[in-house]
């Protein structure tokens, strides 16, 4: 189902793989970066990366985002870290905590590798934000109006793999994702969850 | 003969004759004046007409437009310096402003807007060029953005050429900016920076223009450089941020424009 994604000029220019030295130079790489991971993953429809995944195993999807064969350059996952808190301050990403949301692991990536230095900064996988869950909250509470689902409850499952949301922007939306935009809502009194981990409602107003 | 006029009643004749000519030279210059006035003013008309009737084609058709400004210089009508101060406090407004007046609305606002759009241009690339770019580029740049705009691939009616380019950053010099036109080997560059390159500098610039990148060996050998002033040069440059560094090339550091990564960025949408 993917078409293949157009990479940018940038991507095939080699220093743009070499953290650069001149500070503004630096800054403009690093939105150039920033801007080509979000609509990377908005293409693909990914919510969140794994650093080992895009640096170090070749058949993953992310994979061609930090490594383009075809000029032997490749990103280092130092500055990859870096780029990844320039877009965290931006709002646009956000390091995974693993406890947090208690899923467990939530894909098979290799997790040993970066769970030394702790949750936060030193994780592996990391949000990207090409909608914040605050975008997606508003997407969802449009959703809730216009298909009168107002009053109504429904799982979280429902809504990501559901019949009725088929065909919505939120289809297919990463669970924890969603579960974040969720609770945006929660906050500003526009639903209410229920329910247990494993089989979370939520009720909308 | 002439030595009938010794006595005194001589100088009265020569204080009248000299007023006769006094009169007859005013006379001729107003004739001159009137004469001259008309035919400006025929031909300010016609120039009007001519603007008005052609000036959708002046905006819309690049080599029509060339055509124009060709024409205009041949003239010596400098349509846009002479615009340019028409906002001034009015003083010599009158006489400086007389092409503006005409060709108003048609050619001048055409290279205004084309400016601020440059300007826009330049501003948001100056993080990766360090404010110098090439002619060439933000007329490309330009062209994606206005197909962008009009949605779609029609390139009918729009299309920009470099002197187009040219031309729009002229209007910005009365405005005193730093934008200027530098020649980097044979082809024009946009300044957006006031920052002087030195020789060593544009010989540098020059060299990656045709080579696509250098390293320091690279400058040493094909310039006969020593070590340090090709490394100075490239530093300066990096400093500029004119110049990427690319560490990754196996042994030695190559140095790239960032002209290279602008042609045509396909796809390179940004998020929100």
């Amino acid at each position: 189902m993917p078409s293949p994604f157009p990479f940018p000029k940038e991507h095939s220019f080699p220093p743009f793989y070499t953290p650069q030295i001149n500070l503004s130079t630096r800054h403009a790489q690093l939105s150039k970066w920033s801007s080509l991971i979000l609509s990377f993953c908005r293409h693909h429809r990914i919510f969140r990366i794994s650093l080992s995944d895009a640096t170090a195993s070749p058949t993953a999807t992310v994979y061609p985002l930090f490594n383009n064969g075809a000029i032997n350059r490749r990103l280092d996952l130092s500055y990859i870290r870096e780029i990844v808190e320039f877009m965290r301050r931006d709002g646009r990403a956000e390091w995974c905590s693993p406890t947090a949301a208690g899923g467990g692991e939530s894909r098979g990536g290799g997790g040993g590798g970066g769970g030394t230095k702790g949750d936060k900064e030193g994780g592996d996988l990391v949000w990207v934000y090409w909608r914040t869950p605050e975008e997606w909250a508003g997407l969802l509470e449009r959703w809730v109006e216009e298909t009168g689902n107002k009053g109504g409850v429904l799982t979280v499952y429902e809504l990501t793999e559901g019949e009725g949301t088929r065909g919505s922007e939120f289809w297919g939306l990463d669970q924890e994702l969603l579960i974040k935009a969720i609770q945006v809502l929660v906050k500003k009194g526009k639903a209410q969850t229920m329910g247990g981990e494993d089989n979370l409602g939520v009720k909308f107003f | 003969m002439s030595r009938k006029g010794v006595g005194l009643a001589a100088f009265d004749r020569s204080r009248l004759t000299s007023a006769s000519y006094a009169n007859h030279g005013t006379a001729l210059r107003t004739t001159n004046a009137q004469a001259l006035e008309t035919q400006l003013s025929v031909f300010r008309s016609l120039l009007q007409q001519f603007a008005q009737q052609h000036g959708k084609e002046i905006r819309s058709n690049p080599s029509f437009r060339a055509q124009f400004a060709r024409m205009c210089t041949a003239i010596g009508v400098d349509f846009l310096a002479a615009s340019a101060s028409h906002e001034g406090s009015g003083g010599k407004g009158g006489d400086s402003s007389i092409w503006g007046q005409l060709l108003g609305r048609t050619v001048n606002d055409f290279y205004f807007e084309l400016a601020v759009k440059v300007v826009e241009v330049c501003s948001d690339t100056r993080g990766e060029n360090g404010g110098l770019i090439e002619v060439r580029k933000v007329r490309e740049l330009l062209q994606l953005r206005q197909e962008k705009q009009m949605g779609g691939g029609q390139k009918e009616g729009g299309g920009l050429t470099e002197d187009d380019v040219l031309r729009a950053v002229g209007t910005l010099k009365p405005l005193g900016s730093a934008y200027s036109i530098v020649k980097v080997g044979s082809k024009p560059y946009i300044r957006s920076v006031p920052k002087e390159l030195n020789t060593d500098q544009s010989a540098v610039l020059e060299a990656v223009q045709v080579l696509g990148y250098v390293s320091v060996s690279m400058l040493m050998v094909n310039l006969r450089w020593a070590r340090a002033r090709a490394k100075t040069a490239v530093d300066d440059l990096v400093g500029e941020g004119m110049l990427w560094v690319d560490k990754q090339a196996g042994g030695e550091w190559d140095y790239w424009s960032p002209g290279f990564m602008m042609e045509g960025q396909e796809g390179g949408g940004l998020g929100g």
